[in-house]
């Protein structure tokens, strides 16, 4: 199993400045802005996350967060798409708040596309409407743990659901074996 | 006549995203604006109307994030109006107060944003510091930091208790303290002073010309203001006064906030050191009667106007909300002629845009259409560059 | 504080428009015809002093779309005039020589299908570039229809 701290020098270093620094963009796609006041509270000296080492880049291409704030409306839908698109590999999606799990309070609107997962994959759900910069954070810390999960793994197909195979012969409906 | 074409993307300006718009442009100045506001719409008046009184509220503070108790207020002032209710005065000092805080917090905000505008980094996050006592206050008082759920048809859904009021009295002199020292820079320090003044100017003909409101109209002598209007609320026995100033440019609108502040202040210390006894709801009818009602309000950014049917159901017919930035477009458009690209971001900022209302302004004029890209950071740039070298002057 | 209009001035001034009324203390509803309503404007803002206009609203009663302006003015009291559309032909002159409504006409028309003659620039402004025409969500009778295609994505997500 490769860690972080296997591969090439290059890989290496690359690896390692993922996990340590990571850059985060925002795309608000349709959203009241509350959960965009509390990323950029985020920022602010009470919770201070650039001590981290993290940084909200504006370019998509400099990313390897992705922070999706709102309920996708449908304008946005095709330019969400396109921004996730440009971030290059490995690119992890937050979906914040009750907006990004199900659409909150604007779900089955007629201005709405169904959820923003039906957009782009989504690799970690934040609760709260809007999520408390604590949790945000948590949220950014949680990704960091799945990037180096990824990276033992060699990748991210390992976390890809597969066909379950039932069993056909021998059992009825009904019947338990044991 | 130059034609610039600038699209400012669907975000808070103080978020640094690079927002792709076509300038078209022969010089440096701008004649004229169209707008384009259909990236946030969710079609929220409709939802509105197949949902009933209790789970409407929390629709409509989610329309936005920052002015969210002034929606959900608003609908529950004009609802009760309708169905002639008497509203007990322990629940309406405790929504004047949850409102005058969050009027405290946006215009922290807006001058922290402001701030960054013009490249002021230090002071934008000394003001987002302070802020964070508004915030624990609001949050201790309602559970949430934003969309406080305060409100419901007939009153609010929380009470204070002494120790909650006491908490927040002890917050206040310090905040007190520092909102004096951010009256003491902008009025003396001489970085504010170069970059903000002449910028955006509007006169008073002109602000009753395009319809502007709140702080932005106020800034030209305009005295509007439906807290004294039209007073609901416990704006009648709360001693405070309406700020105006006469500058008509984005330092008057920031002296107006920065005054806006201090009488918010003495509002909530009033209430809070007079707040009465008693219930702080009263029983509500399931179903509204037959009516019509036009419930303004006044939010941090302006006057916010709700019209609202209702047709003996227990939902609305109609709501019809129009927000104060929607207002303040056609001024930022005209005041936006003949000025440099580099003020487009402190003249936008300067009225204070709630982006869940609007998000893209392009700048057309018809002579010839020749084309280039500059990105929003750009524009910036030039912006900060142009201050850096007034200040050396 | 001025002194609010008093409905009897308000009726003397404006009577042959249409039915008055004094529904609260200080707002005061004048019913009239989508023909008269420009003059109406205009004599309110020169005699009855209304500078100021607040929104334009737009409603649908089942029958008819109604259109709602209301203004103020330094007196302080709300004065709205209220219109009536047929719902097949809803056409009304603009009023965005004599009030700043451009932006209230076009979100109007976008959503309630409105036509505003005069209006010079009646584009889409808050309905997305892909929704089709002649689809008018606010009205009470719109469904959205499932073999339409509104906006968003056509193509699945990989």
């Amino acid at each position: 199993m490769m860690s972080v701290l296997t591969g090439t020098l290059s890989q290496r270093l690359a690896n390692w400045a993922r996990v340590k620094s990571p850059w985060v963009t925002i795309f608000n796609s349709g959203a009241c802005n509350a959960c965009d006041i509390e990323i950029i509270a985020c920022l602010m000296p009470h919770f201070d996350v650039e001590r981290f080492g993290i940084l909200a880049k504006g370019s998509p291409r400099h990313a390897d967060i992705l922070i999706v704030t709102g309920h996708v409306t449908l304008k946005q839908a095709s330019r969400l798409r396109r921004v996730w698109e440009q971030i290059p590999e490995p690119k992890y999606v937050i979906a914040m708040g009750a907006c990004g799990a199900s659409g909150g309070v604007f779900h089955g609107l007629y201005n709405m596309v169904e959820t923003v997962g039906a957009v782009i994959p989504i690799d970690v759900y934040v609760a709260g409407c809007p999520p408390r910069p604590d949790e945000i954070i948590n949220a950014v810390v949680t990704c960091l743990n799945l990037l180096k999960e990824d990276i033992a793994h060699g990748g991210k197909q390992w976390r890809q659901k597969k066909e379950l195979e039932l069993p056909t012969k021998g059992t009825k409906t009904g019947e338990v074996t044991v | 006549m130059p034609e610039v074409i600038i699209p400012i993307g669907p975000h808070h300006p103080a978020l640094k995203e690079p927002v792709n718009f076509k300038v078209i442009a022969d010089g440096e100045k701008i004649v004229r604006l169209e707008l384009d506001i259909s990236y946030n719409h969710r079609g929220i008046e409709k939802a509105a109307e197949q949902r009933d009184f209790i789970r409407v509220l929390p629709l409509l503070e989610r329309v936005c994030g920052i002015c969210s108790h002034s929606h959900s207020t608003a609908f529950a002032k004009g609802i009760e109006e309708i169905m002639q209710l008497e509203i007990p005065p322990r629940a309406q000092y405790i929504r004047t107060i949850v409102a005058e805080l969050e009027r405290m917090h946006s215009h922290l905000l807006w001058l922290g944003v402001a701030a960054h505008e013009i490249g002021f980094n230090t002071l934008f996050m000394w003001i987002w510091r302070d802020r964070e006592a508004v915030q624990d206050t609001l949050e201790e008082m309602s559970g949430n930091r934003v969309h406080y759920g305060m409100n419901e048809i007939g009153g609010v859904r929380r009470d204070l208790t002494p120790e909650q009021v006491n908490a927040a009295l002890v917050r206040l002199p310090h905040l007190e303290e520092r909102i004096k020292k951010y009256v003491d820079m902008v009025n003396n320090q001489e970085t504010l002073l170069i970059r903000f003044k002449g910028i955006g100017k509007l006169s008073k003909e002109e602000v009753l010309k395009y319809g502007a409101v709140g702080p932005t109209a106020r800034a030209s002598g305009v005295d509007y203001d439906i807290r004294s209007d039209d007073p609901y609320l416990a704006y009648k026995e709360a001693p405070w006064k309406v700020v105006t100033d006469t500058h008509g440019d984005v330092y008057g609108r920031t002296i107006v906030r920065i005054g806006e502040l201090e009488e918010s202040l003495k509002i909530v210390r009033y209430c809070l050191e007079h707040l009465p006894e008693g219930p702080i709801r009263v029983t509500v009818p399931k179903i509204a009667p037959k009516g019509e009602i036009f419930s303004r309000y006044e939010a941090p950014r302006g006057e916010l106007a709700h019209f609202i049917r209702t047709n003996g159901t227990d939902k609305v017919e109609r709501i019809d909300i129009r927000t104060p930035t929607l207002a303040n477009w056609t001024s930022v458009a005209m005041c936006l002629v003949n000025q440099n690209l580099a003020d487009i971001p402190v003249i936008v900022a300067a009225i204070d845009p709630c982006l869940s209302c609007t998000s893209r302004i392009t700048v057309m004029n018809d002579y010839d259409r020749k084309a280039s890209s500059i990105t929003m950071d750009e524009l910036r740039r030039q912006s900060r560059a142009r201050f850096q070298r007034a200040e050396r002057l | 504080m001025t002194n609010g209009l008093m409905v009897d001035f308000v009726l003397d001034t404006m009577k042959e428009f249409g039915t008055i009324e004094q529904i609260r203390s200080n707002r005061i509803r004048i019913s009239t015809t989508p023909d008269k309503v420009h003059d109406a404007i205009k004599r309110s803002r020169e005699l009855l002093k209304c500078d100021r206009l607040i929104t334009i609203s737009a409603a649908d009663n089942g029958r008819t779309l109604e259109l709602i302006y209301h203004l103020t003015g330094p007196h302080r009291t709300v004065i709205s005039l209220v219109i009536e559309l047929p719902r097949d032909v809803p056409e009304t002159p603009t009023m965005s020589d004599i009030l700043p409504a451009g932006i209230y006409e076009r979100q109007i028309h976008d959503l309630f299908g409105i036509f505003f003659k005069g209006n010079p620039n009646l584009e889409k402004i808050i309905l997305n570039e892909d929704w089709p025409d002649n689809e008018y969500p606010l009205r009470k009778d719109w469904k959205p229809d499932p073999g339409k295609f509104y906006g968003g994505i056509k193509e699945e997500r990989i």
